[in-house]
C-alpha cells in the first residue's frame, strides 16, 4: 500500500512531476466541466428533473451565501461553490476502485487554501480597498496587527490541516483495514468516511465564506425583494 | 512529508481553472435561468395583477355604463313619450282643423247647391207659371182684348212727355205697329186713327204680326218703345220674379 503522506509522480512533463491526485483531478475537472456543458445547453424555463436538481444545488449555496456573508452571492457564487462542488467529488471519489481522493495529497489541500487566502485578500481589497483592508489588521487595535496577521496565516494553515487530515486519515484509515481485515469490512469506514467528505466539503466552503466575510468587513445589507438583487 | 511544489502549482492552476470553468458553463447559466424564470413569474404576476386591475376598472366601468344606460332608457322613453303626446295633440288638433274647415267647405258647398237649386227650381216655376199664363193669355186674344190693349197703347202715349210725342209723330217719321194677330185693314185705319190722336199729329204707321206677343199692341218708333202686350208684361212678371229670387 502506498502512503498517502507520499506523492508518488505517474509521469514526467518535462521537469513536472504529474501525481495521481493531479491526474484524477483532471479526470473530476473533465467530468465536472463536461457535465456543466451538456446541462447550459438544455436550460429552459421549464425544467426538467435533472435541471431541477442543479438549480437546486445552484439555489442552496446562494442561499448558504447569503445566512453566512449576509451579501449577495453572485460575486462569490463561482469560486465558493465550485471549493465545494470539487472537494465534495474528490473526497466521494474513493468510491471508485483504485482511485485516490485528491484531497488526501497535501498539495491539493495546500492549494485549495491557497486559492482561499488569495481570494480574502482579493475580495477584502476589492471591497474596502488597500488601506482599507490592511486596516482591519489593526482592529480593534493596532496592537493585534501582529496578531491579526499571524492569525490570517494559522485559519489558512488550519483550513489546509483539517482537510488533509480528515481525508487522508479516513484513506488510510481504510487501507490499514482493508490490509488486515476482509474485503466487506472496511464498508462501514468507507460509508464514515464519505459521511467526513460531504461534512469536510461543506465545513471548508463555510470557512473559506466566512474569512471572506471577515475580510470584506462591513456586510452589506441584503436587499428584501429579490427583484432589488444583483443579477448573476 | 514532504511537499511537491510543481504539484502544488499544478494544483491551483487546476482549482483556478476548474472555479472560472465551472462559473462560465454552470454556476452562471444555471443562476441566470433561475434568475430569468424567477422575473418571468413576477412579470407574470404583474401582468396578471395588471389584467386584473383593468379587468376590475372595466367592469367598473360596465357597471357605470350599465346603469347610465338604464337612467338613458329611462329618459329617452320619457322624451319618447312626451314627444308622443306632443304629436298625438298636434295631429289631433290640426285633424280637428281640417275636419272643421272641410266641414265648412261642405257647408257651404251645399248651401251653395241648395241656393242654386232653389234657384233653379224658382225659374222653373216662374218659366211654368208663365207657360200657364201665357196658354192661359192665348185664350183670350179675341177683340175686346185688342180693344183694351189699343186702349192701354193709347194711354201710355198720352202719359209720354210732349216732346217725345212730338219727335215720334214728327214728318217723316214711320211708326210700326205689331200685333200678335194679322189686323184687318179697317181695324187698322181704326187703330192708326187713335193713336194719331193719341200722339196729336198723323203719322206714317206700318202694322205687322208678331204671335210671340201672345195678346197685345206694342209701337216702335225709331226713338222709343211702348210695349204692351202679354209678352212684354210676362217678361216683366219673370224679371221680377227671377230678381226676387236671387235676392
Amino acid at each position: 500500500m502506498t502512503s498517502p503522506l507520499a506523492s508518488v509522480a505517474l509521469f514526467h512533463l518535462g521537469p513536472v512531476p504529474i501525481t495521481a491526485g493531479v491526474v484524477a483531478t483532471w479526470v473530476i475537472m473533465a467530468v465536472l466541466v463536461i457535465g456543466s456543458i451538456l446541462i447550459s445547453r438544455h436550460l429552459s424555463l421549464v425544467p426538467s428533473k435533472t435541471q431541477a436538481f442543479f438549480e437546486l444545488i445552484v439555489d442552496t449555496v446562494d442561499g448558504q451565501i447569503r445566512d453566512t456573508m449576509r451579501l449577495e452571492p453572485a460575486p462569490y457564487r463561482a469560486f465558493v461553490g465550485t471549493l465545494f462542488i470539487f472537494i465534495f467529488v474528490a473526497n466521494w471519489s474513493s468510491l471508485i476502485p483504485g482511485v485516490e481522493p485528491p484531497t488526501a495529497h497535501i498539495e491539493t489541500d495546500a492549494a485549495l487554501a491557497l486559492l482561499v487566502f488569495i481570494a480574502v485578500v482579493w475580495f477584502g481589497i476589492r471591497a474596502s480597498g488597500i488601506r482599507g483592508y490592511l486596516s482591519t489588521f489593526a482592529s480593534p487595535n493596532p496592537i493585534m496587527i501582529p496578531l491579526n496577521f499571524i492569525e490570517s496565516l494559522t485559519r489558512t494553515f488550519s483550513l489546509l490541516v483539517r482537510l488533509f487530515g480528515n481525508v487522508m486519515s479516513g484513506v488510510f484509515v481504510i487501507g490499514i483495514v482493508l490490509s488486515l481485515a476482509g474485503l466487506l469490512v472496511p464498508i462501514p469506514l468507507m460509508a464514515l468516511d464519505l459521511l467526513t467528505g460531504a461534512v469536510q466539503a461543506y465545513i471548508f466552503a463555510i470557512l473559506a465564506m466566512v474569512f471572506i466575510a471577515g475580510a470584506i468587513g462591513e456586510a452589506k445589507p441584503i436587499p428584501n425583494t429579490p427583484s432589488q438583487r444583483m443579477p448573476p | 512529508m514532504t511537499i511537491s511544489w510543481w504539484t502544488l502549482g499544478i494544483q491551483t492552476v487546476n482549482v483556478v481553472i476548474l472555479i472560472w470553468l465551472l462559473g462560465r458553463f454552470f454556476w452562471r447559466p444555471v443562476a441566470a435561468m433561475i434568475e430569468q424564470r424567477r422575473a418571468t413569474a413576477q412579470r407574470i404576476v404583474a401582468e396578471a395583477e395588471a389584467k386584473r386591475s383593468e379587468a376590475t376598472v372595466a367592469l367598473a366601468e360596465i357597471e357605470r355604463t350599465r346603469d347610465g344606460l338604464a337612467r338613458e332608457r329611462e329618459t329617452i322613453l320619457a322624451e319618447a313619450h312626451e314627444a308622443a303626446e306632443r304629436e298625438r295633440a298636434t295631429r289631433l288638433a290640426e285633424a280637428e282643423k281640417e275636419a272643421r274647415a272641410l266641414e265648412d267647405a261642405m257647408k257651404a258647398t251645399i248651401a251653395k247647391e241648395k241656393q242654386a237649386i232653389d234657384k233653379a227650381w224658382a225659374e222653373r216655376a216662374s218659366r211654368l207659371a208663365i207657360d200657364i199664363a201665357e196658354r192661359l193669355a192665348a185664350r183670350l186674344d179675341g177683340p175686346a182684348v185688342r180693344a183694351a190693349f189699343l186702349d192701354w197703347l193709347v194711354k201710355e202715349i198720352r202719359a209720354l212727355p210732349t216732346p217725345a210725342r212730338q219727335a215720334a209723330a214728327a214728318e217723316g217719321v214711320t211708326l210700326e205697329a205689331t200685333s200678335a194677330t194679322a189686323l184687318v185693314p179697317a181695324d187698322q185705319d181704326r187703330y192708326r186713327e187713335q193713336i194719331g190722336a193719341a200722339l196729336g199729329a198723323h203719322p206714317q204707321i206700318v202694322f205687322k204680326e208678331d204671335r210671340t206677343l201672345i195678346a197685345g199692341l206694342e209701337l216702335q218708333g225709331p226713338h222709343f218703345v211702348v210695349s204692351n202686350s202679354w209678352r212684354a208684361d210676362l217678361t216683366k212678371i219673370l224679371s221680377g220674379l227671377t230678381h226676387d229670387n236671387r235676392a
